[in-house]
């Protein structure tokens, strides 16, 4: 595990919006939640599993995903994840704030300085 | 949060995580790993497995508890820190809750509160209506026919009450059926109930007495049992005593019960004989396949086949399951009463408000650090809302003792501001805080938390964070407009309290100035309780042979008890009758009222014993019938009022007018002086002679013993009369004017007294905050008269806003109040109430105002100056 430390650290908030954007094409298990999120992020963002569940729980007490029991691609029962109406929404209004976010600290940053 | 039955659980969590690792290690399997590494590589990838489900348990059950848990903490720390704020809000949120409480406490024990029986809301009272006529009073025949009807009722009871004597004192007590008890099943603290053995033919007497009769007469003695209750001096046996929470099927509680048959075996035959008055109460339980409809369409051809003198009569079967239910008459009276109450809570919620947005601009570091180190703005409000929770609980709790304490003072004062003749019998229903009391006191107190802790909690909350660490409150300016229209409100509130409680009172003092017209003082009036005429005759022989006594009269109805009846009347030859009121007197009712005659001559007794058709006519009636003319010997004709049967007048279609008397009040005080008045001759032995005056020939001469003493050689009950100094209706006639002048005055002084706290807690807040712009003024000549104006005209702009507001919102409200309490004898835009509550309230604004300016005043504006810059 050598690049294990490169990787990013995941900051407060972020892995909400992560999830809920995975879950934008389908319903999903956690497993494969955390497989997308490594994915598609090029192995870039750094998830510990088990730091998925806490998330994925207060979603769903928020209302955001619901959650039911199923049966996965290889035939294992898994409890998939899918995105509700509020859920969407919710992700519209964080994807905007990160956005504005990133976009805002990379004008403060400035251009990447020369190494050296 | 979801609720605790659906919320997941432990197990189904663990399986969760089970199979997210059996995912992965198959997904690493596939990926060309033997499963041992495979399930290792998952293990690692997932973390600590058991702190993750730690996480969930902590989440998913005790969270939100540990988070109240540390919020009430947390907030009990910060109050207690804060002795004066926590004091002041918590007596303040008291006072407001506990007057909400008290009128509520009132209303429950009159209205909500279900009688202590079994299944109370199976309880029916009925009822009869006929085409003009209706009632709820039946014989003992009556209920025997009701009680056999089975098929309709589960049980039936009767209820006679009455005011007897009991060693001289007035007893109320209640004849029943002898299945009252079995088929109520009130608790029983002492002995036992009434039973169908008390009410068997040859049965000793025996009695039962109220929880509230027995510590009043006999000072809760638990050695009762057994012992006499004297009754119309006839000994009747103490078997048990009710619980404290049984008084009667109605309001007014009873001190005994008696059964029936045995009352009548050995006082009044006729309740059970051939000519039984209809004097019965009938309650019955209702089965539960039958509704009150059909049960009256059942009950509807027998009371039509008794009641053969009216027309078109049908029963009528109303739910009772409390002794007033609930109606949307009653609440359209009631509202207005309980508004003024709840009022008085807002302008206290208005007050403690204003200091937590003091108390909150104080705190914007704190919470803009709580923020910034990553709590919620929904987490914030939700602390400021605890600490809000647990003031006003504190508060709840404070306002019930208060609200109790204040629940007995008020009885107190309530009976001991009634006449003594009237305190005597009247008796007052429990008024207790049972639950439905403490619940609404939490209710009250949880929306109480949300009228003074939202606001500025949701302010607190939406400070912006740079300034606020910075040490600087721009939020204020936001924060001090929200503070100013609160007590700008509150000013508006005892602005309208106070006016409508001085027209109310300017209004009973008009009533209490009417003129009556005669002479109340040493006159005793007597009315014959029930139905039966018989005794007025005996009683004013009696009364005329005694040496003590100066001046008798009879009459038809005394006045100042109930308005004298409606009649159509008009001059004889004219053809349309206009209504008016008559009553029956006896020659000697005009002198020993004192009412000179204006005109012609008083009564003979020849013509009240012949019942001539003569009458005197009131000032009014006279000057409208023939104005310009002398009314003596001119002739009038009488016909029924309206649509209303007169059956009572007949014969009386030409009658000659023998003279005239002034204009008196015969009916109600605050109708003034009759529109009109024509008075009948009778004598004591006539038809028409229902009630008696008397005028004694000193004060003392006529007491109750010697009344007592003369009563009882005229009936075996002397309580039958009820004997009531004039004077005494006339005050009790002015008393709920009075009682409510004094309620309003209690609600706006303590209105008042608030906002004058809340603007003077506004008004040094703002001094405090304008303590470097003041110093700046005075260090370049400002003279102190100018920095006093400077505040005043700060308090000014308040008070000004909501003394205009308080004024067309009080002018609304008497507008309203008018449609359900006549104010008859002042205009509604009463100049001096308007006036005198204005300056009041003006001038306690000013006297709140100018400690904060005199204070302003004297700041050295060096030092406010030099101070942190």
């Amino acid at each position: 595990m050598s690049t294990r430390s490169d990787r990013l650290a995941l900051m407060q908030g972020t892995l909400d919006v992560l999830i809920l954007r995975t879950l934008i094409f389908g319903p999903q298990h956690g497993q494969g939640i955390a497989r997308a999120i490594q994915e598609t992020s090029d192995d870039e963002l750094l998830v510990e599993h088990g730091a998925l569940y806490p998330a994925l729980q207060r979603l769903e007490a928020q209302g955001w995903i619901a959650a039911r029991w199923g049966t996965s691609a290889n035939n294992r029962r898994a409890r998939f994840y899918t995105l509700t109406k509020s859920g969407r929404a919710q992700l519209v209004r964080e994807a905007n704030r990160w956005n504005r976010l990133a976009a805002a600290m990379a004008r403060v940053l400035g251009p990447e300085p020369e190494k050296g | 949060m979801r609720p605790f039955w659906r919320r997941r659980t432990t197990d189904d969590f663990a399986a969760e995580v089970q199979a997210h690792i059996d995912l992965e290690t198959d997904r690493l399997i596939g990926e060309g790993r033997s499963p041992a590494a495979a399930r290792e590589a998952a293990l690692r990838a997932f973390g600590n497995v058991t702190r993750v489900k730690e996480r969930f348990y902590e989440a998913g059950r005790w969270l939100w508890l540990e988070q109240l848990g540390g919020d009430l903490r947390y907030g009990w720390r910060g109050l207690i820190h804060n002795p004066a704020f926590l004091a002041t809000s918590v007596l303040t949120l008291a006072v407001g809750l506990a007057l909400v409480t008290v009128a509520f406490t009132v209303f429950n024990a009159y209205v909500l509160r279900p009688y202590a029986v079994r299944d109370p809301y199976s309880l029916h009272l009925i009822g009869w209506r006929a085409q003009d006529n209706g009632g709820q009073r039946f014989r003992w025949r009556d209920y025997e026919e009701l009680s056999r009807r089975q098929d309709l009722f589960a049980a039936v009871v009767a209820e006679s009450t009455r005011l007897v004597s009991s060693n001289g004192r007035p007893l109320a007590i209640a004849l029943v059926s002898g299945n009252y008890f079995e088929a109520l099943g009130p608790r029983v603290s002492l002995g036992r109930a009434l039973g169908g053995i008390d009410a068997a033919p040859g049965a000793g007497p025996a009695a039962v007495l109220s929880h509230q009769a027995w510590v009043r007469m006999f000072a809760a003695d638990r050695s009762i049992l057994g012992r006499a209750l004297d009754v119309n001096g006839r000994p009747f046996i103490v078997v048990g005593v009710l619980a404290p929470d049984f008084t009667g099927l109605a309001d007014m509680p009873r001190d005994a019960w008696v059964a029936l048959p045995a009352y009548a075996a050995a006082a009044q035959p006729e309740l059970v004989g051939a000519e039984q008055p209809r004097s019965l109460e009938i309650v019955a339980r209702l089965r539960a396949d039958v509704t009150p409809a059909r049960a009256s369409g059942a009950l509807s051809p027998y009371f039509a086949g008794v009641m053969t003198a009216e027309r078109a009569v049908r029963a009528t079967v109303t739910p009772q399951p409390t002794a007033n239910p609930l109606s949307l008459e009653m609440l359209a009276v009631l509202a207005p009463v309980f508004a003024a109450f709840v009022l008085v809570l807002v302008t206290a919620c208005a007050n403690v408000s204003n200091v937590m947005l003091a108390r909150a601009l104080t705190r914007h570091r704190e919470i803009a650090v709580r923020l910034s180190i990553g709590a919620s703005r929904g987490r914030v409000v939700r602390q400021l809302l605890t600490e809000g929770l647990l003031i006003s609980l504190l508060g709840g709790g404070a306002g019930l003792a208060l609200a109790s304490w204040l629940l007995r003072a008020g009885t107190v004062l309530f009976v001991g501001a009634l006449p003594a003749s009237v305190a005597e019998f009247l008796r007052i229903t429990p008024m207790p805080l049972d639950h439905r009391v403490y619940l609404f006191a939490l209710g009250l107190a949880a929306a109480a938390t949300l009228m003074f802790a939202l606001l500025p909690a949701l302010q607190a909350s939406r400070l912006s964070l740079t300034d606020a660490l910075r040490g600087q409150g721009s939020a204020s300016r936001r924060g001090s407009r929200l503070r100013a229209t609160l007590v700008a409100g509150q000013v508006a509130v005892s602005l309208v309290l106070v006016i409508v409680a001085a027209t109310i009172a300017r209004n009973g003092a008009a009533v209490a100035d009417v003129d009556l017209g005669y002479e109340t003082a040493g006159v005793l009036s007597i009315n014959i309780r029930g139905e039966s005429n018989a005794l007025a005759s005996p009683l004013a022989r009696a009364l005329e042979s005694d040496p003590r006594v100066a001046e008798v009269a009879v009459t038809l109805n005394n006045p100042l008890f109930i308005r004298s009846r409606r009649v159509a009347a008009a001059p004889a030859d004219h053809p349309d009758a206009v209504p008016t009121r008559f009553t029956f007197v006896s020659p000697g009712y005009f002198p020993l009222l004192r009412i000179p005659m204006t005109g012609g001559r008083g009564f003979s007794a020849d013509e009240a014993r012949s019942s001539a058709r003569v009458a005197i006519v009131s000032a009014a009636t006279a000057a409208r019938f023939w104005p310009g003319q002398d009314p003596v010997g001119q002739t009038i004709r009488l016909e029924p009022a309206g649509d209303r049967r007169i059956e009572e007048i007949p014969g009386y279609s030409r009658v000659t007018v023998i003279g005239t008397v002034p204009d008196v009040v015969s009916g109600f005080v605050v109708d003034g002086p009759d529109a009109g008045h024509i008075y009948l001759p009778v004598a004591p032995d006539g038809k028409y002679a229902e009630a008696l005056l008397v005028r004694g020939r000193s004060a003392q001469d006529l007491g109750p013993e010697a009344l007592q003493e003369l009563f009882r050689r005229v009936a075996a009950d002397p309580q039958v009369f009820e004997v009531l100094p004039l004077g005494d209706m006339r005050t009790l006639q002015l008393y709920p004017l009075r009682a409510a002048a004094w309620i309003g005055f209690v609600l706006g002084l303590v209105a008042l007294g608030l906002s004058v706290f809340g603007l003077y807690g506004v008004l040094t807040y703002a001094v405090s905050q304008r303590t470097r712009e003041i110093g700046i003024r005075m260090a370049l000549g400002a003279t102190a008269g100018a920095v006093v104006g400077l505040v005043m005209r700060q308090s000014a702009r308040l008070t000004g806003f909501g003394a205009g507001a308080g004024l067309v919102v009080a002018f609304g409200a008497l507008r309203a109040l008018n449609a359900a309490v006549r104010f008859e004898t002042i205009s509604l835009l009463d100049v001096s109430a308007f006036a005198g509550g204005l300056a009041l309230v003006l001038a306690s604004s000013a006297l709140a105002a100018l400690v904060p300016a005199r204070r302003a005043s004297r700041l050295d504006p060096a030092q406010t100056l030099r101070a942190d810059g």
